[in-house]
């Protein structure tokens, strides 16, 4: 067993699984989007895309950019949540968070490709 | 560009052929517009020259909408059927012109060349110029495709070109009808070009291969050039062209094999596996007649060569032949090989018989008579046509020796494997030492790739080969032979390959190498293993933490955070790469 891949894999996972969590539930309805998932989320994905840097390979990169697609689209996510409640005053309105629950699942399948890509890439080892 | 045939003549040809249609186009179109624009319409006004464009424009085409913008006068009506038949003539003649050039054959031709000419510079690889697409030339352009070496074909038979063309290969393979000795064909094919690595000159007639071998030589000096001929006089002049030319004799190559098959039968069938020839593996054994009479029906190029390899080992040997000789031969048969010239050359006692015309009919009727004659002897046959295989398949030799064949093969290792040729005399000098030598070394290919099809790769080690050896190396590393031929998916396995051969910058040669042979930049390396294990290889020296792990079993954190932890915690030793031992 390698220390460093259970590492790596704990956080390629759990940017997904928490991403997922957030996405959960009727699109439209601000109370099953939590607020304080979705900063978790932007920090879980963070620390995976610094993982990430620095690897010299071909899959190394396409790791990388499926992270920085992620991190993008939950920002931009963030972004539109603050300026609702904090600089518009409208409020969390069913179309606002149905733009935000989106955001997040493009972010999704970014972590999906992410986590498909480790696992193939470790299936391939026989060690 | 330097030469003004590449790209020019085609677009030069369409507009010195298209010059009077196009010339009487617009005159006959000016003349049309011009004079609608001047006859009066039924408001006493003339159209403007706008509308004038318009109506010719539609009217010339015979796409005829109509009487646009409005009824025309009868004036205009007059001159619209003046403008009618003399645009649409217009129009057909200069339609007539361009069919016309599309079908002049040369035409076509420069067409075809300028599309060769393309698509050669489109390569964008190193390549070969094959002379001569028959049946040497096929085996080896396919031979040339599966270890993904693109080549240019050029053969003077149409028909040749065109079944070129239905071929399925991997790599780039474009192929021109012409004749290859003229030099501006050569250049077309990019003799020239950097990324052309050599001609190879085979084609029927040994003067035109002679002379593609000498236009070669003068337009690239630098390049290999491998020419196919069977006569003294021409080897001689071949070598005079230099370093890096070589010349292929079918004959010899073969009777070369058939006496390491009689001297060392191993030998032969590590070359036949290598070679992939159907129904070899490396537990076939070949079975050799005991010692004998052999008799060689035929005696032309090959039977020349087959009787000096022959008499070399000691072997009684007979010759039937119709022609008159020079040579000093003991039992010489005049007339074609009957069953009456067989008894006089001694068949009944016969272990060996070789029929070597260069007719198959010739050849299989000596079969038949041999055999019926001395069932149980020993066959070589010389089958000269490709389209005869079934009928000397079904006639059941023991070896059948095909020209085309073997000049290809032989032809194919120069090019894919070009220390094969030095490793094969070492095993032959071995083979003087120890006579178990090479069967030692079947059993050891036989344990690594088993029943795999054997593959031959040469390895140069250079940079854009092998990019993460490079960066090992420049981080101080010692790499070794063994190392890289782990598996990267489990380093306590090892690939599917033997090294035959490395051969180092300064032109040291060494054997068989063993695992603690270490790696040095410019390294030519010969290995034999399956597709696979090839690939896999290929991939270990391209990704440095597949090498960093299969040398050291360890795994190099492929993040800065990670290598920068690894760091911290264990110290800048545990990133690095095996040091050379300080000198003592």
């Amino acid at each position: 067993m390698n220390l460093e891949k259970v590492i790596f894999g704990f956080f390629i996972v759990m940017a997904l699984t928490l991403n997922f969590g957030f996405f959960l539930g009727e699109m439209d309805n601000p109370q099953y989007h939590n607020v304080y998932e979705l900063f978790i989320v932007i920090v879980v994905n963070l620390i995976a895309t610094g993982l990430k840097l620095g690897d010299r390979t071909q899959i190394g990169a396409i790791l990388l950019s499926t992270s920085l697609v992620a991190d993008l689209q939950l920002i931009a996510a963030a972004l539109y949540w603050t300026l609702v409640v904090h600089v518009t005053k409208t409020g969390l309105t069913p179309d606002v968070t149905a733009s935000i629950v989106s955001l997040n699942g493009g972010a999704m399948v970014a972590n999906i490709v992410s986590v498909v890509m480790v696992v193939a890439e470790t299936l391939m080892l026989r060690r | 560009m330097a030469n003004p045939r590449s790209g020019n003549p085609v677009v030069f040809i369409v507009l010195r052929e298209m010059r009077t249609p196009i010339l009487v186009l617009i005159f006959v179109y000016a003349l049309a517009i011009f004079g609608m624009a001047l006859i009066p319409g039924r408001n006493g006004e003339p159209m403007s020259l706008f509308h004038a464009f318009y109506f010719v424009m539609y009217t010339a085409t015979t796409t005829g909408f109509g009487e646009i913008p409005e009824e025309f006068s009868d004036a205009q009506r007059m001159w619209a059927i003046v403008c009618l038949f003399c645009t649409v003539v217009t129009w057909l003649y200069s339609i007539g012109a361009i069919i016309r050039l599309l079908q002049n054959q040369f035409f076509q031709r420069a067409m075809e060349e300028l599309y060769f000419i393309r698509a050669v510079r489109r390569i964008n690889k190193g390549y070969y110029i094959l002379c001569g697409f028959g049946d040497t030339g096929s085996i080896l352009a396919r031979g040339l495709s599966d270890s993904g070496i693109p080549g240019v074909v050029l053969d003077i038979d149409k028909h040749r070109i065109r079944a070129l063309d239905l071929r399925d290969y991997t790599v780039p393979m474009p192929g021109l009808c012409c004749d290859a000795s003229e030099p501006r064909f050569l250049i077309d094919a990019g003799v020239k070009s950097p990324r052309c690595l050599g001609v190879i000159a085979m084609t029927r007639d040994e003067e035109v291969n002679l002379k593609i071998a000498a236009v070669s030589r003068l337009l690239n000096p630098g390049i290999k050039i491998i020419a196919k001929s069977a006569s003294a006089f021409h080897e001689e002049t071949l070598a005079t062209l230099g370093r890096d030319t070589h010349v292929v004799d079918p004959f010899k190559v073969f009777a070369k094999g058939l006496g390491a098959a009689i001297y060392n039968p191993r030998l032969y069938i590590l070359n036949e596996w290598l070679s992939r020839a159907k129904g070899i593996t490396l537990t076939t054994r070949l079975r050799l007649p005991p010692p004998g009479r052999w008799i060689i029906c035929g005696y032309g190029r090959m039977g020349k060569e087959v009787y000096r390899v022959l008499v070399g080992f000691n072997v009684d040997t007979a010759v039937i032949d119709s022609r008159n000789h020079e040579d000093d031969i003991d039992i010489y048969i005049h007339g074609r090989p009957t069953a009456k010239t067989l008894r006089a050359a001694g068949i009944d006692k016969a272990v060996g018989v070789v029929a070597a015309n260069d007719d198959d009919g010739r050849n299989l009727s000596i079969i038949i008579n041999a055999r019926s004659l001395n069932p149980g002897v020993f066959m070589i046959v010389r089958q000269n046509k490709n389209q005869n295989e079934i009928a000397f398949s079904a006639a059941n030799v023991d070896i059948i020796m095909q020209p085309s064949l073997v000049t290809a093969r032989k032809i194919l290792f120069l090019l894919i494997a070009p220390l094969l040729k030095s490793f094969f005399s070492y095993l032959v000098k071995k083979h003087w030492q120890d006579p178990r030598f090479t069967g030692r070394l079947l059993k050891r290919l036989h344990k690594t790739l088993g029943e795999a099809a054997p593959q031959l790769l040469t390895l140069e080690l250079r940079e854009d080969r092998v990019h993460a050896l490079y960066r090992a190396w420049s981080q101080g590393g010692e790499i070794r032979l063994g190392d890289i031929l782990r598996d990267h998916r489990e380093r306590e396995e090892t690939l599917p390959i033997v090294p035959f051969a490395i051969r180092s910058v300064d032109g040291a040669l060494c054997f068989l190498p063993d695992d603690q042979v270490v790696l040095r930049p410019g390294d030519e390396l010969l290995l034999c293993g399956s597709e696979t294990a090839l690939w896999i290889l290929d991939a270990t020296l391209n990704n440095e933490y597949l090498l960093y792990y299969v040398v050291t079993g360890r795994n190099l954190p492929r993040g800065y955070f990670m290598r920068w932890i690894r760091r911290k915690l264990e110290g800048d030793e545990a990133l690095r790469w095996p040091r050379r031992p300080a000198v003592v």
